[in-house]
């Protein structure tokens, strides 16, 4: 007797997974930012447990379902028992994500704030493109304080936003598909929106590692995601903006400034 | 900053945001769990009743040449090009056997209990409603070859798409999209039409259970006079 798929035979921890999530956050205590002594908290407990639960989900997801074959792309791993462990270690990250997705959603529903900044202002087209022409070196843009998310974050969280809706929502179709009788017409569609999305996701996963984790200069946020914390340093140089909306005042900039107006 | 999430929270009902959505979770979970322990205890386990297919291929592989013109037909009717790797039937020779065991004519049995459908994971392989055909349905076909690994005949007489990247079978050509002759079981099936040794014939009665059941004496009846190595008789099992 062949062993069954985890798809078919834990079916119900897909189902729990979202709403573990949704209790989770209920019974979570946010810290929102602070600046404490020279360092400025970031993301707390909460925010990094989100962020890696959610992050590593999609990258062992998209790993395998790349592997198992997407869109017009043939499977890589061929037939039989591969395909199988493949599918049993995308349901083992299919739970992680699910889980870390929805924590997170359901705690931006308890502080609808953590939702708006990172939504796109009316410029964030325009910066979007001075931002990653200055990081590529061929532009060259004194920007403005910077909030917490700089404007082409903001521009990539939409997209990220977009895919996840689109990837769990197709997801859950496929997984339904496991207990019940669904219309094939319902999965002629949902397969293909589930591959497509998965493309989006890829380039916006490709996309964040790199300006995120490879780029020298997004190393002090990376840090953070492990820490929590920034230095105030970097907050001060990268996210002025940010710091004002935290009531910080920066004594170095007065002083200086009552220099300068005894020096006149 | 405190005081504008309290004010977010609260609502008109009395319950704040973080209240609703902490018994969402909880009664989510409850449910989820007792539902999958409520399961496990009162169900009784999965009873698979399916129709019996309403037709059958027969062969006589003493007649069979071998040219393998069934599986070509056979791709050519469902993917519209002559491509055995493609075919649902399958031909198999032994260069070391003898008549009448040299040619096998491997054809999907549509068994009354299909261990395909039983082992299919999303009711991809399936019962056709209208015939009973044991067929794919490949928009939910997931790729996971449960169902060629789950038939009991070897080869299996399901088979990987390699080309599609799903399971098919032999549908007794209920859909023959490169066909404009109306197939399945009250119509006429390709390779049945096509074979130049009259090998292959079909039946709406269910055969015995048994190699013997499907591989049949199709020869005129004077070929078992004239003495042939196997004549009167029908081959192997496969």
């Amino acid at each position: 007797m062949e062993r069954e798929l985890l798809f078919d035979s834990a079916t119900w921890l897909v189902w729990l997974a979202p709403v573990l999530g949704v209790l989770a956050a209920g019974l979570t205590k946010r810290r929102d930012p602070e600046v404490v002594g020279d360092k400025v908290l970031r993301h707390d407990s909460a925010a990094i447990i989100e962020h890696w639960t959610h992050g590593i989900g999609t990258a062992v997801l998209l790993v395998t379902g790349i592997a198992l074959g997407v869109w017009f792309l043939p499977s890589l791993v061929g037939s039989g028992e591969p395909v199988r462990t493949m599918m049993d270690v995308h349901f083992a990250a299919v739970v992680v994500f699910l889980f870390g997705t929805f924590y997170y959603g359901a705690n931006t529903l308890l502080a609808m704030k953590r939702f708006r900044e990172h939504l796109p202002t009316k410029d964030a087209i325009d910066f979007t493109k001075r931002h990653y022409g200055l990081l590529l070196g061929f532009k060259k843009f004194t920007f403005p304080p910077e909030k917490k998310y700089f404007e082409s974050e903001k521009m990539a969280y939409l997209l990220a936003l977009g895919a996840t809706s689109v990837i769990i929502l197709t997801g859950l179709v496929k997984v339904a598909a496991h207990v019940i009788d669904l219309p094939a017409g319902l999965l002629a569609v949902a397969t293909p929106a589930h591959d497509i999305a998965t493309v989006a996701m890829l380039a916006f996963f490709l996309a964040h590692v790199f300006f995120a984790a490879v780029l020298p200069m997004s190393w002090p946020v990376l840090v953070s995601m492990f820490t929590g914390y920034v230095s105030l340093e970097h907050a001060k140089h990268e996210h002025k903006g940010w710091l004002e909306e935290l009531g910080y005042e920066d004594k170095e900039d007065e002083s200086q400034a009552v220099a300068d107006e005894s020096a006149a | 900053m405190a005081d504008i999430e309290k004010k977010e929270e609260s609502s008109q009902s009395g319950y704040s945001r973080r209240q609703f959505l902490t018994g969402v979770g909880g009664i989510g979970v409850g449910a989820v769990l007792g539902g999958a322990l409520l399961k496990s205890i009162l169900l009784p386990e999965e009873v698979l009743a399916i129709p019996a297919s309403e037709g059958y291929l027969l062969v006589d592989t003493r007649k069979c040449s071998g040219c393998t013109s069934c599986m070509l037909a056979c791709a050519l009717t469902h993917y519209g090009e002559t491509n055995h790797s493609l075919a649902r039937i399958q031909i198999t020779q032994n260069p070391f056997g003898s008549f009448p065991n040299d040619i096998n004519i491997d054809q999907c049995r549509q068994c009354p209990y299909p261990s395909c459908v039983d082992a299919c994971p999303t009711g991809a392989m399936h019962a056709d409603a209208k015939t009973g055909v044991r067929t794919v349905d490949e928009a939910k076909c997931i790729g996971c070859e449960r169902c060629v690994n789950a038939c009991p005949f070897t080869p299996s007489r399901v088979q990987w798409n390699p080309q599609e990247k799903h399971a098919q079978k032999c549908d007794l050509c209920v859909d023959t999209p490169f066909w404009d002759k109306e197939g399945g079981p009250d119509g006429v099936r390709a390779c049945e039409a096509v074979c130049p040794m009259g090998a292959i014939t079909f039946s709406s009665e269910i055969p015995m259970q048994t190699d013997g059941g499907y591989n049949v004496d199709l020869h005129e009846p004077i070929f078992d006079t004239l003495g042939f190595t196997g004549a009167g008789g029908v081959a192997g099992g496969h």
